[in-house]
Parts: C-alpha cells; structure tokens; sequence
C-alpha cells in the first residue's frame, strides 16, 4: 500500500472536562464518513458515542480510557487519539500524549480557560506537543471566543491569535469568518456537511480586517518572505500558512479556532487546520535509550528502512484476548515479523495486526512508520518498547506518580475472588498507577491508585466487565513514617540454648534524608562483621521499612550506617544478622523521634465569585492553605494545598455549598508532615486496632 | 543565624527607622516610581519581614499572574537566605508560604470594595490578616472613595497596607495620579535611578515632606541595601 508520510498525523484532543471533547470526536469521525449518524455522548437513543468503548463511561459521560483511531480527511490519513479528562486520569493523558505529535486543546466558549486546561496544557507543554486550539461551544450562551483567546494568552502565556472569527455567538452562530482566505463560511445542510463560502458580512469586515493584521504581523515572526510581502501587501495565502506551520511546530504560535461541535459548525474548519499546521511524524524529534550503551540518548529517524522501534502505550483486552496499541516510530511492522520487547527481554512474533477504529477493526498486513496499529495477543505491560533488527532500545521512561490512596476490597463470594485476581492482574498491567497487593495481617487486598474517582471506577469495572462484586472499605490515605533526627543503635541478637544457636551484634546509627527512600552505608571497619554478613544487615533493614512503629506504614527516607559488630565463628549465620539489623533499627527508630508524613494535594477550586468565601471557609476547615485566589469578572479560582485525608468525599460537599456552580480539581503535590494532634489521633487509632486484633 | 536575627538584623528595621517607625497598623503607604526600578522588590522584602515576625499577609496583584508573586516571593526569600546563611531554610520559608496568600485580580472589574471583601473573606475563616501588599494597582484609573474605604478598612481592622504606583519622572511633590489621594497617604516613597544605586526619596511621611534619606536599593539583587 502507497503511503506518504508527509500527509499523516497522529493527534490528540486535550480539554477540561465537559467542555465537549468526545463530542468533537465524534464530530470528526462524522466528517471523515466513518460514521453515518450522529450519536450524541449522553444519546437518547442509547446508541452512545462510538469512541467511547466501555459501558461505564456512557452512564457517567466521561471518557475514561483513550481509544485510538484512523480517520481519512482529504488525502490526509489521522490518527485520533480520544484522551480522558479527569485529572485522577491523567496518567492516562500522559500516556496518550507520549505518542502524538499534535493536540488539538479544546477550549469552551464560556467557560474558557480552566483549571484542567492549564494541568493539560502544562502536559502537552512536559512532551513538546505543538497545539492549535479550538473554542467549542460557541453555541452556549454567554460564549465569548476573543476572551478565551486573551485567557489562552494571560493564563497559558500562549502565543494565540484567531484564525476565524464568528458570525453570529450562542444560539445565532451560522458559520465562521476566515482570517486567511478573508471569506465567510457557513455551515448548512444536515449535520451542517455543506460548506458555503461567501462574502465577509458588511457589519464583520471592519474587525476581520482588524484580526487578519494582528494575525499576519504575529505570523510575519516566523517568515521573512511573509514579513516582505506583506509590507508590499503582496502576500498569498500559502505564505501565511507556511508562516503559521512554522511557529506552531516550533511551540511558539497557536492558532485559535472556534466553532460548536453540537451545531455541527467549524469542524471541517479545524481538521483543515489539523493538516495545515500540525506536524507530520518526520517533524517531530523522538529520542530513544539505548539500553546497550547505558541508557545513551539516539535520536528515532521516521524511515522504513530503519530497524524496528514501536511503543506500546496501551493495553485493551478485547474478546480475542489482549490488544496493544503500538506508535511505530521507526522502520515498519509486518504480519509474521519477529520483535524484541526490551522490557521483558522476551522476543515474540507478530500474529494479527490490525488498524482500529474505535471498537470496530480491520486487518492490515503491515504498519508503517509514524502509524498507529493494534497487535492482537501479545503479552506486555503498557509502556513496553518493541525493538526489530537486533535493536536494544527504550523509548525514554514515562513520568509515573506514585499512588496516594488505598482501598480494601474483600469479594462476595467464592466466584468473584477467581475473577478478581484476573482483574486486578489487567488493570495494573494496564495503568502503571494503579498498585495492588495483600497486606499480610489482615490478608486483605488492597489496592492503591491516584484519587478517591481513580479507585472507584476500578471497581464499577471489576463488576462489569468481569462480574466480580467487591465489597470496599474505607478509603485509606497512605501516610508515610520518616526520621526527624539521627539516633544511634548497638544491638545483639543471641539464642544459644540448645542445639544450633544464633548469634550477631551490629552497631551503627540511623539518620534523615530527604533525597531517597533509604540508603544503606557499611561503615565497618576490621571485619568486625564479615563481609558475607553485610548484605544480611542491609536486608533487616529494608525488613524494618516496610512498616513503622507509629501507625505501620512504611518508613522512607533513612540512611541507615553500620560501624561497629561482632560474630560467632559457629553460631552467626544470615538469619541472626538480618534479626539483629532489625532488633537495632527498632531500637533507634523511637529515639530519632519519628514523624508522620501525609500526602498533600494542589487544589485548583473554581466557581462563581459570589461563592468565594464559601470556598475560603471549606479549604480552612480541612487543614488547608490557601497559596492563591485569582478574580476575572464573574469567576474565582482558588489555588490551595489540602491534605488528601481532608479531601474524602468533597465533590459532594463543594456541590452543596456552592448550588452546584463550582467544580475542582487535584492532584499529588508532595508529601508533608501531620500536624502533632491528628498524628496522635492516628497513632491511638493504629494502637486500638492492634490491640483489637491480637484479642 | 536563626530566624530571629533575620528579623532584627532586616535592612528593614533601618528602612522604618528612616521614615518615622514606618507604616503602622491603620496606615497606608505607597512606593512610586517608573517601571522596573524595584517596587515589587521592596514589597516582596517588606511581606517577607512581616511573614518572619509570624503575621498574616495577603499580596494582591493587579498585573501579575499568582505564579509569579509566588516566584519573586521565593526568589527573595532565598536570596535573604543565602545572604544570612539561614538556618532550617526550607523549614522556615514553608512556614511562611502557609501564612501569604496571593491574590489577583483584574482592575477593569474588581473594584476596591472587592478587595476587601475577599480579604475579610480570608480572615473569617483562617487567621487575622497582619499587612496587606498591593502591586500594580493603577492610580490614575481609580475611583476617588477607594481610597477612603481602603483606609477605613485599615483602621479597622488594624492593618497595614503598602501600594505600589506607576509614575512618570518625579515633579515636585505629590504626582497628580496620587494627589486626589493624599489625605488617606501616611507615606509616599518615590524611587530615583542614580549611577550605583537606586536612591529611596520621601515624598510624604507622615506630616514631613520632601526629604531623601540615605535608604537605597543594591542595583543587582533590588535588595535594600545594609548599612
């Protein structure tokens, strides 16, 4: 099959949640005649949006896994990426913008920029990924595009300038003017297909001119033959738009476009930008580590001819078993082709390939380079890279929080538990922040994710998709213990009553640091403890870590140094050290005066201003800072730190006390330390259950 | 050197010296000059005292994102740091970052009315504000009652309130973009460029007028410069 890499793009949509971006997918599925008929995301005809694959997400309107798929427009082949939303995702976000070369950052009208907007726009910023963006919605009352713009300015420090302005706002928007071509665009017929060009109307001309200057002086930057040119007003379309593709590659412009995916107005517009100004994947720098050469950087070169270098970034499990989503960056996939997946250090060979679109798929023979492609049955875990012709690469490690809340789950009955462990072993394949394990005193399961939403729809899914009904406990921050000063420790560990004693001494002390978890220093000298030893006491150490004597979460953040030790010729042996490498951590772990720590979130509030001591009052009721209140006219956004444990069930409270009007958004921001009185509160709480348990 | 030697060692303590005990509780002062001479910088150094003797400060920009008050705070901050070889830093600079709050807000729609009514907002629910810092509040386009209303909320509530101004070369006296305000004005500073230095001059301070006085601004850090 002929391709041209030059006309491919492989694009993401990034938005705040709501402001319409399954909606705008859909929409350009519509155009590109994949789809026949419009379904709208909350359809009432139950047919349900097509990128959306999973149930769950058509009950709660929120796209939650990112769905790849290939459409035709014109003679361009893209690849639409459908990223999910919700800030517990963005894992998801992240993922999905690792292998894109271009997003279009979806703005509504009304709303503008807001606090999801700016975490998406701070990703995309994080990988590079040139943008143009497109303000949806016009159709809503209150719509403003050209204040959007100015916040895309002011709140994003991006260099955005209208390529359209539109005729007519909210219920009235008929079409759009185009600033290059300086003509008027309507959209008619169903599902507004027919595209009429037409004079600029008497009463926008003034201001189309006005904007086209702002335009073309900001373009003029990026091209000196546009810059002449149009001092000479001799410019032509395609100057410009060279001019524009220039600095938006280099992230340095943004082109801003509007339009209402819901009144079917602009879309074609847009996509039209999407070729014109977003890269193709030859323009895009990737960079791969060389796992041979100690992780040395090599820059990808988009050829077929290269060997093989494919990522695999998402996992689905399908009815014919596990699918991977696989970016190709160099060189080509064929049916029958054997690769090397780097990570497993496993080789496999390629069954079926198939290209998909959205649940439904076709089977293609090979992929080529830059293209986006889905293997059946090949057993990786998300983020696995898979390297052809003897290759050894990594593509560079994916930034992946750690989670900050637990959850217990127990499953009602015997059917469920088999189906659990088969769940829990997708999903933590499948999302690198998702954590699962059994605590080994209440032999529980528990599992670990990014927020109190992240947690829960793991679970709606365990039942849906596997039928397995859990029971869940309560949500369960997870704190941390950590040193506040150095303490010393000289402990010796005997049992030499009958039969094979055991015997070991090791002295040394424990202190803080704050810039790894734990470190382990042999300071000994003389071979007071033999050297087949050291190891034993390293291990007793990380023994200890995993779990504190104040509330029994794991310690971080310890140098633990031994100097000093004695041992038995007969009686010393692994097992003695490592006990007594406890014995003395537990020893020291008291007197260096342990703290609990606890994980603190950024909290972005925004709502109504008449709301905003409101706001104020429910950030101080939780032990929380306020760092920053920012006012524009109508609207509020309040930046504060919170701790997670504060933050339980807030959703509801901040709808309550704001009649619905405000919203928020948080993610990790750091680890702090407990004020005295909750961490006694928790150390009594920690000490009850013990005792309840060894009753 | 602890934090209690920041304090009484701050170049500060010599700048309220300077200017008869400097802005007290109820008062209102105002630092003038053209852009890019050092007022936010002094601002940003006199919050910073405040936060160390442990009040409350609200820092309302007018024409700076959040962000980037927050960045001149750190910035200043560890500069101070640094300089005094600070004990506990990071301790000590987390402690005040819990008693600042950054407001901004856009001119063209918040009046002062709102200001003040978000800081009360704030002191409702947390701890009584001690200062409240204003930067980048245009003059020339504000209504004659906020003035009056930013002073009586002052009184009584008890704080003080430093602004910044944006003016032209200095005339004799009062700027006109300041004059109309001059009642509700306990001190006017205005900065002057010199070769090595930038020159703190007093335009009004209490019932004094027009002197300089030897407070100055190093022209590299914008600190105020030791004695």
């Amino acid at each position: 099959m002929a391709y041209d890499i030059s006309k491919m793009r492989n694009i993401g949509i990034s938005a705040h949640i709501d402001s319409g971006k399954t909606t705008l997918s859909e929409r350009i599925l519509f155009y590109c005649n994949k789809i026949h008929a419009i379904h709208e995301v909350r359809g009432k005809d139950g047919v349900g949006a097509v990128m959306d694959g999973m149930e769950l997400e058509r009950e709660r309107g929120i796209t939650i896994q990112s769905a790849s798929t290939q459409v035709q427009w014109k003679d361009y082949t893209i690849n639409v990426i459908d990223t999910p939303g919700h800030v517990d995702f963005t894992i998801e976000v992240e993922r999905s913008l690792r292998v894109l070369d271009g997003a279009i950052l979806v703005l509504c009208s009304v709303g503008g920029v807001q606090s999801q907007s700016i975490t998406v726009d701070r990703q995309l910023k994080r990988y590079h990924v040139p943008r143009i963006a497109f303000i949806n919605k016009c159709d809503r009352t209150g719509a403003n595009p050209l204040k959007v713009r100015m916040q895309l300015r002011e709140k994003l420090g991006l260099n955005a300038y209208m390529m359209q302005l539109p005729i007519g706002l909210e219920d009235k928007i008929e079409g759009v003017v185009d600033l290059i071509a300086m003509k008027a665009v309507y959209f008619e017929g169903e599902g507004g297909t027919e595209m009429r060009i037409a004079e600029i109307p008497a009463h926008l001309v003034a201001d189309a001119k006005k904007y086209r200057e702002e335009l073309l002086d900001a373009a003029s930057m990026f091209s000196d033959e546009l810059a002449e040119a149009y001092l000479e007003g001799a410019e032509t379309e395609d100057m410009i738009n060279a001019a524009i593709r220039k600095g938006t590659l280099a992230e340095q412009f943004v082109p801003v476009f509007l339009g209402s995916a819901y009144k079917n107005k602009g879309i074609q517009c847009m996509l039209d930008g999407v070729t014109k100004f977003l890269p193709d994947p030859t323009e895009v720098k990737n960079i791969a580590l060389d796992l041979d050469k100690n992780e040395e950087q090599v820059e990808l070169t988009c050829d077929e001819k290269s060997n093989t270098v494919a990522l695999g970034f998402k996992l689905e499990d399908g009815k014919y078993g596990q699918l991977t989503y696989v970016r190709i960056y160099q060189g080509m996939i064929k049916k029958g082709d054997e690769l090397y997946n780097t990570r497993a250090r496993k080789r496999f060979k390629v069954g079926r390939l198939v290209r998909m679109h959205s649940s439904e798929m076709q089977d293609i023979t090979e992929g080529v380079p830059g293209d986006i492609v889905a293997l059946f049955g090949i057993e990786c875990a998300s983020g696995d890279t898979f390297c052809g012709g003897g290759l050894n690469y990594a593509m560079s490690s994916m930034f992946v929080p750690n989670p900050v809340i637990d959850l217990s789950i127990t499953p009602k009955d015997k059917k469920s538990s088999d189906q659990m462990a088969k769940a829990l072993n997708r999903f933590t394949k499948e999302d690198p922040t998702f954590h699962c394990y059994v605590d080994p005193e209440s032999n529980q399961t528990i599992i670990q994710g990014m927020g109190e939403l992240h947690l829960e729809v793991y679970v709606e899914r365990m039942k849906r998709e596997y039928n397995c009904e859990v029971e869940t406990g309560k949500p369960q921050v997870a704190y941390r213990e950590a040193l506040t000063q150095r303490a010393d420790f000289n402990y010796t560990h005997k049992k030499q009553t009958g039969g094979s004693g055991q015997y070991a001494r090791v002295a040394g002390f424990i202190e803080p640091i704050s810039e790894k978890d734990y470190e382990f220093v042999d300071a000994i000298k003389g071979g007071s403890i033999p050297n087949e030893f050291i190891p034993s006491c390293d291990k007793g150490f990380k023994e200890s870590l995993k779990k504190g004597a104040l509330i029994g979460f794991p310690i971080v953040g310890v140098r633990a140094t031994i100097n000093d030790g004695q041992f038995h010729p007969v009686d010393s042996s692994d097992i003695a050290f490592q006990i007594a490498a406890i014995g003395g951590f537990r020893e020291a772990y008291l007197k260096a005066k342990p703290a609990i720590l606890e994980p603190i979130m950024k909290v972005s509030i925004e709502g109504p201003q008449e709301f905003q001591g409101n706001i104020f009052g429910l950030i101080n009721q939780r032990r929380g800072i306020i760092l920053s209140s920012t006012e524009d006219e109508a609207f509020t956004r309040v930046d504060a730190e919170v701790p997670l444990s504060e933050m339980f069930g807030f959703s509801t409270i901040l709808r309550s006390s704001t009649q619905g009007k405000a919203e928020y958004s948080m993610e990790f921001a750091k680890y702090g330390k407990v004020p005295n009185a909750v961490a006694e509160t928790l150390i009594k709480e920690y000490e009850a259950k013990r005792r309840a348990e060894q009753k | 050197m602890v934090k209690q030697d920041l304090i009484e060692r701050s170049p500060v303590r010599n700048f309220e010296k300077s200017l008869g005990g400097g802005v007290k509780a109820g008062e209102i002062g105002v630092i003038a000059s053209k852009k890019g001479l050092g007022k936010t910088s002094i601002l940003v150094q006199l919050g910073i005292d405040k936060l160390l003797q442990g009040s409350t400060v609200v820092h309302v920009s007018f024409n700076q994102q959040a962000d980037h008050v927050m960045t001149w705070y750190e910035d200043i901050f560890n500069e101070l740091a640094k300089k005094k070889n600070l004990d506990k830093a990071s301790d000590v600079k987390a402690e005040l970052v819990r008693n600042r709050v950054v407001l901004n807000f856009n001119q063209d729609s918040v009046k002062t009315t709102q200001v003040i009514k978000t800081v009360k907002a704030l002191a409702e629910g947390g701890s009584k504000t001690g200062a409240v810092i204003i930067d980048g509040f245009d003059f020339a386009k504000a209504i004659p009652e906020s003035m009056d209303q930013m002073k009586s909320f002052a009184k009584e509530a008890g704080i003080n309130i430093w602004y910044s101004a944006n003016i032209e070369a200095a005339e004799k006296g009062l700027p006109a973009s300041l004059k109309k305000f001059e009642k509700d004005l306990d001190i006017v500073l205005f900065l002057e460029p010199k070769s090595d230095c930038i020159q703190i001059k007093v335009l009004k301070e209490h019932d004094r007028n027009d002197y300089t006085t030897d407070l100055k601004l190093d022209v590299k850090t914008l600190l105020i410069a030791e004695k």
